[in-house]
């Protein structure tokens, strides 16, 4: 986790960071506003200090300002992206928790425990916790919410738990969670939706409202929730966690557009706003009075071959088009320029699982070298397209309909007719291109790759048989290591596997990347603690402010 | 009556309306039923059962006949990504889009009927330009433009009014009003210039006309010339307009119901498209054809109060 705290800079920054939203507008680079005050190429921040933030003050309310609303509250209909993970958050405690060191813990759970093969964990629950309608937290209720809903046919959470057979109850406060097959990673979906437990007799009275009405044992307690404008949560008088959490109430609020989110907090409407988007916290950094806590999230803007199909089917192609592409300049157009690295893997480099040897393996950008392939390929008379040789290749690079993926696309289009390719630039809408990706009935074109989740999860989803392994490509070496994968939760032991399997793909070249997704929670200076948070124990820290995601209970305000 | 003779044209515009809402939804590309699942847990089979069970499968003529025959007893279905009844949601969202539709209505017309008849009144002069250029200037301006200048000068600057978010009138009617005024404003700056190009050029007409000359004669002042006399058949083409513009005030909420975060059916419906809920998307969408139809059904009543001889089925054009 890296936060970033600015000293508190003159009045002039706030207009010229407000000019910096009317050229952004206009599409223009107005100068010396936003983005080019000069610190476009601060790092994504120093280490931030808990310490700094004093002794918490009980009380006060406070607004948040999210990016987008969340379908449902119920963790088995929801899709909980970031906006929906922080406020579930406030509602939902999770069993397991990611700690600052990338290893999972206990959160609500007070263990949890496995066999000797990884097919059986015994989770044990903390005793005397209630859901905030009284109901008591145990084995019996995770198992209600286990049969009923996390594994009904409609469940959101079918993948993430297909591996878990069922659940048996040991004793009051024990569960036994029974797997199909060894996996090293379970613990981790007990972080996500599948972990967070929510009141079964709540659930059942309210029926198909159940996902507007979230009852959990969380610190805050669902109030009101209208959609596409507010979901206000109150205090939890009787939190298990003695004196957390510190703020009476928290209003969400969902502010799909980026330029009058930042308005409203410069504004005051609001008091906290996260974002992911690089150009929006480059303008935040400029606000006077507002810490920018940020993280280098490992989803990465990339591109990716469908390598089922000629001729991406061989890797000369793909080296060659990955070798024709200037990192830099494609990060530029997504407003990166001197604030995102370059990716080169599935984490970026504030992940544990980043590898300096895969980074060094990525297809460098040098247009000779990709010159060399394309020829090479073109002019063999065995070409796997089986065309004639010295036909250029030709194929369509979808991307949504975004103004700067469309931006990104055109860049990426004059890299490759550079060295001779023709590509036809398709836009077509978010549902219908993942719809196509997942029927491989596609070329190539913009994706996001990568992921914060367990390493094993994301892997063996991309590059196996299934509907998310989009490239289509799978080799024994990558099967090997998700074998070592899935078999161990020695840190070590899974470093060393996710390097193993980067390596292939990089030399493979299957995917190339632009840069990481920078996120941000900026807030007001006399909001406190907002990636100060740490584990029942107080002593272990959580991972801070990551991916624009904190827990809301530490998190207190001084005026 | 004239209303009863215009009443089955209506009902047959409906008709196609709601034919044609449920035909262009129906066939967007992009499978409501992945949506539904989320990429990760979309393996054939489950995509199949989720077809079965919202019987997408179905030819369309069938889906149609069931969809129209609960939509009449006011059933649109529940939404697929929320669970959410569609008219439960409608009914939360139409009148915040109809408050800020007629609130930007309201502003449009107090604003540009004094500057219309003002700029006729004084045609050709240089109040006349600075009004016409003005308004040519304030219709080439996007509305969203307009919405971030606003934010930027009465939140940011001024720090007058919010920047974005909604409170329901029934909470606290002075911050409900406070709430709509900016995207108000922003959708009714376009209108404005409109309604004054418009009443400009039916009033200049209407003040050559023989009765003008005949009051002027009698000695009535000018005001009462323009308010009492000249106003009334000069406003045919604005009031047409109005009802008409209905439409681009719907079209222009959905994205200034987004940039200031407000919860109308513009913002549903936009997010309901792009995840391709289609019931919610049939719902809404049939909801504002139907608006708009029964809005100019109106206005063309309204004719026939501002003009008699309308519905005595004789000709508007005036002598």
């Amino acid at each position: 986790m890296r936060g970033l705290r600015r000293p508190s800079r003159g009045p002039w920054t706030r207009a010229l960071a407000a000019a910096g939203l009317v050229g952004v507008l206009l599409g223009t680079a107005a100068c010396g506003g936003g983005d080019g005050d000069g610190n476009g190429g601060v790092e994504p921040g120093a280490q931030s200090d808990g310490g700094e933030a004093g002794d918490p003050v009980e009380g006060g309310s406070i607004t948040i300002g999210l990016e987008a609303e969340t379908n449902s509250w119920l963790p088995s209909e929801g899709t909980f992206n970031q906006p929906g993970l922080t406020i579930a958050h406030a509602i939902y405690d999770p069993l397991m928790q990611r700690a600052e060191d990338g290893s999972v813990q206990p959160y609500l759970a007070e263990s949890l425990e496995a066999n000797e093969d990884l097919t059986e964990y015994t989770l044990t629950l903390r005793e005397g916790i209630n859901f905030h309608d009284g109901t008591p937290l145990n084995a019996e209720a995770l198992k209600t919410v286990f049969d009923d809903y996390l594994k009904a046919p409609t469940s959101r959470l079918a993948a993430s738990l297909a591996e878990v057979e069922s659940m048996d109850v040991v004793d009051e406060y024990t569960v036994v969670y029974n797997l199909a097959a060894t996996n090293a990673s379970f613990p981790d979906a007990l972080i996500t939706a599948a972990g967070w437990p929510f009141s079964p007799t709540a659930a059942a009275a309210a029926g198909p409202d159940a996902g507007a009405n979230p009852v959990g044992t969380g610190p805050f307690v669902f109030e009101s929730w209208q959609r596409d404008s507010r979901l206000v949560v109150k205090k939890n008088p009787d939190y298990w966690q003695p004196g957390l959490p510190h703020l009476d109430e928290i209003t969400f609020r969902p502010i799909p557009d980026e330029d009058t989110r930042l308005a409203s907090l410069q504004s005051g409407d609001i008091d906290v706003m996260q974002s992911l988007r690089q150009s929006t916290v480059v303008r935040a950094r400029e606000l006077d009075g507002i810490s920018n806590y940020e993280n280098l999230g490992s989803n990465a803007g990339a591109t990716t071959l469908n390598t089922s199909i000629a001729p991406f089917d061989d890797v000369r192609v793909r080296r060659a088009l990955a070798h024709a592409l200037d990192q830099e300049s494609l990060i530029a157009t997504l407003g990166g320029a001197g604030i995102t690295p370059a990716q080169t893997q599935f984490f970026s480099e504030d992940s544990p699982y980043w590898s300096e040897k895969v980074a060094d393996a990525y297809p460098e950008y040098d247009v000779e070298k990709a010159q060399e392939l394309y020829e090479e390929y073109i002019n063999d008379p065995d070409r796997s397209d089986g065309k004639p040789v010295g036909t250029p290749l030709s194929f369509t690079f979808r991307c949504p309909p975004d103004p700067s993926l469309n931006e990104l696309a055109q860049l990426i289009q004059s890299f490759w007719s550079g060295i001779g390719a023709e590509v036809e630039i398709e836009q077509l809408e978010q549902a219908a291109w993942i719809q196509r990706m997942l029927g491989r009935d596609y070329e190539t074109g913009c994706t996001r790759v990568g992921g914060d989740g367990d390493p094993y999860v994301l892997l063996d989803g991309a590059f196996t048989e299934g509907p998310l392994n989009m490239s289509a490509y799978q080799d024994p070496r990558i099967d090997e290591q998700l074998e070592n994968l899935k078999a161990t939760r020695d840190i070590d032991e899974r470093k060393a596997a996710i390097e193993e399997i980067g390596l292939v793909l990089n030399e493979e070249a299957i995917h190339t990347y632009v840069g990481g997704t920078l996120t941000v929670l900026a807030g007001r200076d006399a909001v406190k603690n907002i990636d100060g948070w740490t584990f029942p124990d107080s002593t272990t820290k959580g991972t801070g402010a990551a991916n624009a995601d904190t827990m809301w209970a530490h998190v207190w305000v001084t005026d | 009556m004239y209303v009863l003779r215009r009443l089955p044209s209506l009902i047959a515009t409906l008709l196609a309306v709601s034919i044609l809402t449920f035909l262009m939804t129906s066939l967007l590309p992009g499978d409501p039923a992945l949506q539904i699942l989320g990429a990760e847990n979309a393996t054939p089979e489950a995509i199949a059962a989720v077809r079965a069970e919202l019987s997408l499968d179905d030819p369309l003529p069938v889906r149609y006949l069931h969809w129209i025959g609960d939509a009449l007893t006011g059933d649109f279905g529940r939404s697929y990504r929320t669970n959410e009844p569609v008219s439960q949601a409608i009914v939360e969202r139409l009148p915040v889009t109809a408050e800020i539709g007629l609130l930007a209505i309201v502003i449009a017309l107090a604003i540009a009927i004094p500057v219309g008849m003002l700029s006729a009144y004084r045609a050709g002069t240089r109040t006349d330009k600075v009004i016409s250029s003005t308004s040519f200037g304030l219709l080439a301006v996007p509305n969203f433009m307009v919405a971030i200048l606003l934010i930027l000068i009465f939140a940011v600057w001024l720090g007058v009014l919010p920047a974005t978010g909604w409170v329901n009138f029934t909470d606290n009617p002075v911050q409900n009003l406070r709430s709509a005024l900016l995207p108000a404003l922003s959708l009714a700056i376009a209108e404005m210039a409109v309604y004054t190009r418009l009443l400009r050029t039916d009033m200049i007409a209407t003040l050559q006309q023989d009765f003008v000359t005949m009051a002027r004669v009698k000695g009535v002042s000018n005001r009462r010339i323009l308010f009492r006399h000249a106003l009334r058949p000069s406003s045919f083409s604005l009031l047409t307009v109005a009802g008409v513009q209905v439409g681009a005030i719907i079209g222009g909420s959905v994205v200034i119901e987004t940039l200031f975060a407000v919860p109308g059916v513009g913002r549903l419906l936009l997010e309901a498209v792009l995840v391709r809920d289609l019931l919610m998307v049939q719902g809404v969408a049939l909801v504002i054809a139907v608006s708009y139809v029964v809005v100019n059904f109106t206005v063309d009543i309204l004719y026939s109060y501002l003009d008699p001889r309308i519905s005595h089925g004789r000709s508007a054009a005036r002598v």
